[in-house]
């Protein structure tokens, strides 16, 4: 059983049921899938987008596309991978449209800091979070989700290869910024 | 030495082989330095795999069901206007064409036009009326939740009617415009009567 399919059933109780009413315009199932999912969609929303607020929009318009495609899924996959690529791509779409400026390599032009020579120690989160936006995405999508490359470089429009050298190059940044020591 | 590149690295961590893992395989059994920083790569994901859930700080549930009600609302608002004018033109066929007395459907086809009618003018009433724009309380929300759920629910039977036999057909459209227009004439009362009554 794949990771999505345990999710679904410990994110939701009869989630066959829960659809099933879901289809025919039931608010209590509409609001059942919401409350299901609502956060591990805010999480990854939030791991992709630069702000709250557009995590926020990204949870808003995933759940309205759900309503609304409800009728369309097919159960052919699980539903949280459903859901998930729904979010996947409202986040994607959010972050093409905002072009967030690319903080991480601003940063060190503004400091004149080398990446090796960077000892920050800093925690995991703010690391993640000084990423380049589009090697931020990359990241949590493969590392976490489980998205292949392939996956990855059809939603984003790049090529498999783009998809690589960005999670490579995330990890050296990532490196050097946590400094990290191996865990015996 | 030349030690593994984090492409390489990352590279390792992939089902399948690339170009040049066998020889970055073969450097790594060696190499108890790319050992170690591919073991760090491992840490990494693990700890980021183990990142604590991020949750919203608000609850964004009423704004996705009220927009969803809205597009309901105007999709309802375009089928029946559409369904209007094919029943209109169905009704006209049979009147116009037929020979008389030959459509045992004809009254049928009458009193479904009519319904259909006013449900459309009831309709426009509550476009008018725009409820999102106006205050509710609880009770009066819930009802009116409540009775949008149940034409929702006979739109969706409306279009599963289109697919039954011809005379089936037309008395269970009939029945169910009839159940349509008595849901928005209570949709109506519920949310401008309640409303003028409030002083609203």
């Amino acid at each position: 059983m794949t990771r999505t399919l345990v999710l679904d059933s410990y994110l939701l109780a009869d989630a066959d049921g829960v659809v099933a009413r879901a289809r025919t315009g039931d608010p209590a199932a509409l609001e059942a899938l919401y409350r299901a999912f609502e956060v591990p969609v805010y999480n990854l929303a939030r791991r992709i987008c630069r702000t709250t607020e557009d995590a926020e929009d990204v949870l808003q318009e995933t759940f309205f596309e759900v309503c609304r495609s409800i009728g369309r899924y097919r159960e052919e996959g699980s539903l949280w991978g459903w859901v998930r690529t729904i979010a996947t791509s409202k986040a994607l779409m959010r972050l093409r449209r905002n072009k967030y400026r690319e903080t991480e390599e601003l940063h060190d032009e503004v400091t004149g800091r080398r990446r090796e020579d960077t000892h920050l120690r800093m925690d995991l989160e703010a690391a993640l979070e000084r990423l380049s936006e589009t090697s931020r995405a990359v990241v949590w999508l493969h590392d976490v989700e489980g998205y292949t490359h392939d996956e990855i470089a059809a939603m984003m429009g790049k090529t498999p290869s783009f998809s690589k050298s960005q999670l490579a190059r995330a990890h050296a940044r990532l490196r050097g910024w946590l400094g990290e020591e191996v865990q015996t | 030495m030349t030690h593994l590149s984090m492409d390489a690295l990352v590279s390792l961590r992939e089902p399948g082989l690339e170009p040049g893992d066998v020889a970055a395989r073969e450097h790594l059994e060696g190499c108890a330095e790319c050992q170690a920083e591919l073991e760090r790569l491992h840490q990494r994901v693990a700890r980021l795999k183990a990142l604590p859930a991020l949750r919203p700080a608000r609850d964004r549930w009423p704004e996705v069901r009220a927009r969803a009600i809205a597009e309901r609302r105007a999709r309802r608002m375009r089928w029946a206007g559409l369904a209007g004018l094919t029943a209109a033109a169905s009704l006209a066929l049979a009147v116009g064409l037929a020979p008389q007395g030959a459509h045992p459907s004809g009254l049928a086809g009458q009193e479904i036009q009519q319904a259909m009618v006013r449900s459309q003018a009831l309709e426009s009433a509550l476009h008018r009326y725009d409820p999102e724009s106006h205050v509710q309380d609880g009770r009066t929300a819930r009802i009116a939740q409540e009775l949008e759920d149940r034409i929702a629910q006979v739109d969706r039977e409306l279009e599963m009617a289109d697919l039954m036999e011809q005379q089936s057909r037309e008395s269970e459209v009939l029945r169910l415009w009839r159940e349509r227009v008595g849901l928005l004439d209570a949709l109506v009362d519920v949310h401008v009567t309640r409303a003028s009554n409030a002083g609203l």
